[in-house]
C-alpha cells in the first residue's frame, strides 16, 4: 500500500471544477507497486544463511529424475508462478521431459508467463560452470526472451543526515 | 504392583524434569559479560515461528468463498486415454526424437497456451491475481477463479496490437481508444463487462473509478451491448506507480436493469464514476456472476498532461511518496555520550537548518558574476586558523556534499 502526498500547492479558486476537489493524499493499493518503484522492504538481515532471503520475487528450479519444475517464488506469499513439464499443456509437445530441449521449452513458456504476469524482473540465485549445462541453456532462453534475472536495490527512506541521496527510480522518467 | 510401579516412575520423570527446569540457569554464561537474554536457543522459538504465531488467522473466521463457476466435468478416463494416445505416438515419433535430441525443438507456444487455458490456466491466473491483491481489493472475501477466457487487444496503431493478460504494462498512451474483447459465449446469453480501477480514487481509498462498463451483453457482440459508462482512458497521477486496470466479465441470468447506475455519455466526472465493486455485485450477486478475468497496470506518462487539463478539466495532480517518519527519541536535559551538534540538530527546526546552510551558501553568491567552480578536490584546501574539531567535520561534510547540505542544493 502506498500513501502519497500531493506536492502541489492547490489555492481554492471560482474557476475550479468538479474534478479538482481532491483530497491531499491518495492511496493505491496495488501490492505489486512498491516493488516496481523499488521502497518496498526487502528481507535484509539473513545474510548468515544459506541461501539468502534478499530479494522479492526469485526463480527456483526443480529438477528431479522425471520432470522439471519453474517457480516464482514471493518472499511472503510464496510460489505465484508455475511452469513445469508436468503439465499436459507442455508435456504434449514435448518427446522427453527432461532433455536439454525440455529445459529450453520449458524456459519459452515460463518467460511467456512471467511477461503476461507482468514480473519481468526477478532474483536467481542458479549458477553452472559448465556452459553447455541444461540450466545455464534455460537461463540463456530466459534472458533472449526479456526477462532480467538480476533485481534491483531497495530504496532506503532517505533521512535529512543520510549521506547520499541517490535519485528517487519514479523521478527518472524514459 | 504393576500399577504402583508405574505411577512411581512417572513421579520420578516429573520431579526429573522439574530439576532439569530449574536447571536452566546452567545456560547462562557470564564470562566476558555476556550472558544469553531469555530462553536457551534450543527451547526458544524461533522468529518464524513467531511471525507465524502473530500472523495465524483462524480459518473458521477467515475463509474465502468460491463465487465463480465450477470446473466443467469431464470423463477422466477419456481425458486419460486421448492423453496416453498422444504421448505414445510422440515416443514413436522419430522426427520428433530427432528434433528433441538436436536441441532443435521448439514446441508451438500458442498451442500451449490453449491448451493450459483449458487445464491448469484459468487456476494460475486465479493465483496470479490473488498476488496483485485484486480479489481482495474488489470482492472482500470472496474470488473466483476465470473459467472464460477474456481476451482483450487494445489496437496501438494500424499495426501494433496490445493485448491485455493479467498484470502485463500497458501505458495511457496506448490506451486511448476502446480495446476489442472477445471471448467464448452463446448467442442467447448475457453478459456484463466491467473496467475499474481500484488504485486511483481522489477522495476515497476504498473506492474505485470505473472506466467503462457495458451491461446487457447479448452473446460475445459488445458492440450491441447497453453502454451505461463510456470508456475512458487510464490516466494514473505522476508519482503514485502502477495502477491496476481489471476487466471483470459476469454472466447474467436475466436481463438487468441498469438506469440507476446509466450516466449521460461521454462522461468525465469522476465523482459520477465513482464505483464500488462489492456493493454493486452484492445487489445484484443472484443474477449475476464472475467469469472473465483481465487486468493491466499503467503508471503515468507525458501524454497525460493534456487529458488532464482537455477532458477531465482540471489540474494536474502530482504526488510523491510519503515516507514513514523516522523515530526520535524524547530529548534528554543532560544527554550522555552524544555529539552536541548531532544531537541538538534532530531537535531543531529543520528549516531552520536548511535556511543557515542556505545562508552559507549565499556568502559566496554574486549576481552579476559566474557561480565558482566546483573544485577537483576539496577537501586539500587546509582550513585557516583554529576551528575546532566537530566544527571542520561539518565543513568537510559540507565540501563533499554529504548529509543535510543536500536539502538546498
Amino acid at each position: 500500500m502506498i500513501r502519497c502526498c500531493s506536492i502541489k500547492p492547490r489555492f481554492a479558486s471560482s474557476l475550479a471544477c468538479e474534478n479538482d476537489k481532491i483530497s491531499p493524499t491518495l492511496t493505491n493499493r496495488n501490492l505489486r507497486n512498491l516493488e516496481y518503484l523499488r521502497i518496498a522492504h526487502k528481507p535484509d538481515g539473513y545474510y548468515v544463511d544459506k541461501p539468502g532471503r534478499l530479494y522479492w520475487h526469485k526463480l527456483q528450479l526443480t529438477q528431479t529424475n522425471r520432470h522439471i519444475t519453474a517457480s516464482l517464488v514471493h518472499h511472503i506469499n510464496g510460489s505465484v508462478l508455475t511452469a513445469s513439464t508436468r503439465e499436459w499443456a507442455i508435456k504434449k509437445q514435448l518427446y522427453k521431459t527432461t532433455d536439454s530441449s525440455a529445459y529450453t521449452n520449458l524456459a519459452r513458456v515460463f518467460a511467456q508467463r512471467c511477461l503476461e504476469s507482468g514480473l519481468i524482473e526477478f532474483f536467481s540465485d542458479l549458477k553452472t560452470d559448465n556452459e553447455n549445462d541444461n540450466v545455464t541453456k534455460f537461463l540463456k532462453v530466459l534472458q533472449e526472451c526479456g526477462l532480467k534475472l538480476t533485481e534491483p536495490e531497495q530504496y532506503k527512506t532517505i533521512l535529512p543526515w543520510t549521506r547520499e541521496r541517490p535519485p528517487k527510480p519514479w523521478e527518472i522518467i524514459e | 504392583m504393576a500399577n504402583s510401579l508405574l505411577k512411581y516412575i512417572t513421579l520420578s520423570n516429573k520431579l526429573l524434569s522439574a530439576k532439569v527446569l530449574s536447571c536452566s540457569p546452567l545456560y547462562i554464561s557470564h564470562r566476558n559479560g555476556h550472558h544469553i537474554r531469555g530462553k536457551p536457543p534450543e527451547l526458544a522459538r524461533s522468529l518464524k515461528q513467531r511471525l507465524e504465531e502473530l500472523n495465524y488467522k483462524d480459518p473458521s473466521i477467515h475463509y474465502r468463498v468460491d463465487i465463480g463457476f465450477p470446473n466443467a466435468s469431464k470423463s477422466r478416463a477419456a481425458e486419460l486415454k486421448y492423453r496416453l494416445d498422444i504421448v505414445k505416438s510422440n515416443y514413436r515419433n522419430a522426427e520428433l526424437e530427432k528434433k528433441s535430441r538436436n536441441g532443435e525443438l521448439l514446441i508451438d507456444l500458442e498451442e500451449a497456451r490453449r491448451d493450459w487455458m483449458k487445464t491448469s490456466g484459468p487456476q494460475q491466473i486465479k493465483e496470479i491475481a490473488d498476488h496483485y491483491g485484486v480479489f481482495k481489493d474488489l470482492f472482500g472475501d470472496a474470488y473466483f477463479i476465470p473459467r472464460v477466457s477474456l481476451e482483450v487487444l487494445y489496437n496501438v496503431s494500424d499495426e501494433d496490437q496490445l493485448p491485455v493478460y493479467y498484470g502485463n504494462i500497458v501505458k495511457p498512451a496506448m490506451a486511448i481508444k476502446q480495446p476489442e474483447i472477445s471471448y467464448e459465449a452463446s448467442d442467447d446469453s448475457l453478459w456484463t463487462l466491467i473496467l475499474t480501477n481500484p488504485d486511483g480514487h481522489f477522495t476515497d481509498e476504498e473506492s474505485e473509478y470505473v472506466h467503462w462498463f457495458i451491461g446487457n451483453i447479448p452473446g460475445n457482440n459488445v458492440e450491441k451491448g447497453e453502454v451505461i459508462l463510456d470508456y475512458l482512458q487510464p490516466f494514473p497521477p505522476r508519482g503514485t506507480g502502477l495502477h491496476r486496470h481489471i476487466f471483470i466479465l459476469y454472466k447474467q441470468e436475466e436481463r438487468i436493469d441498469y438506469s440507476p447506475l446509466k450516466k449521460s455519455n461521454p462522461c468525465y466526472n469522476l465523482k459520477e464514476r465513482t464505483f464500488k465493486t462489492l456493493d454493486f455485485y452484492k445487489d445484484r450477486q443472484d443474477i449475476l456472476t464472475p467469469a472473465g478475468l483481465a487486468f493491466f497496470q499503467s503508471d503515468w506518462d507525458t501524454t497525460l498532461t493534456d487529458f488532464y487539463h482537455k477532458c477531465l478539466n482540471m489540474q494536474e495532480p502530482i504526488f510523491e511518496y510519503d515516507f514513514p517518519k523516522p523515530y526520535i527519541r524524547p530529548q534528554e536535559w543532560f544527554p550522555r555520550r552524544k555529539p552536541f551538534n548531532i544531537y541538538m540538530d534532530k531537535y531543531r527546526d529543520p528549516k531552520q537548518i536548511n535556511k543557515e546552510f542556505l545562508m552559507r551558501k549565499l556568502e559566496h553568491v554574486h549576481p552579476f558574476k559566474p557561480p565558482r567552480k566546483p573544485l577537483p578536490h576539496p577537501n586539500a584546501i587546509a582550513f585557516e586558523g583554529y576551528i575546532p574539531s566537530w566544527l571542520k567535520v561539518e565543513m568537510t561534510k559540507s565540501r563533499l556534499r554529504w548529509g543535510r547540505i543536500n536539502d538546498i542544493e
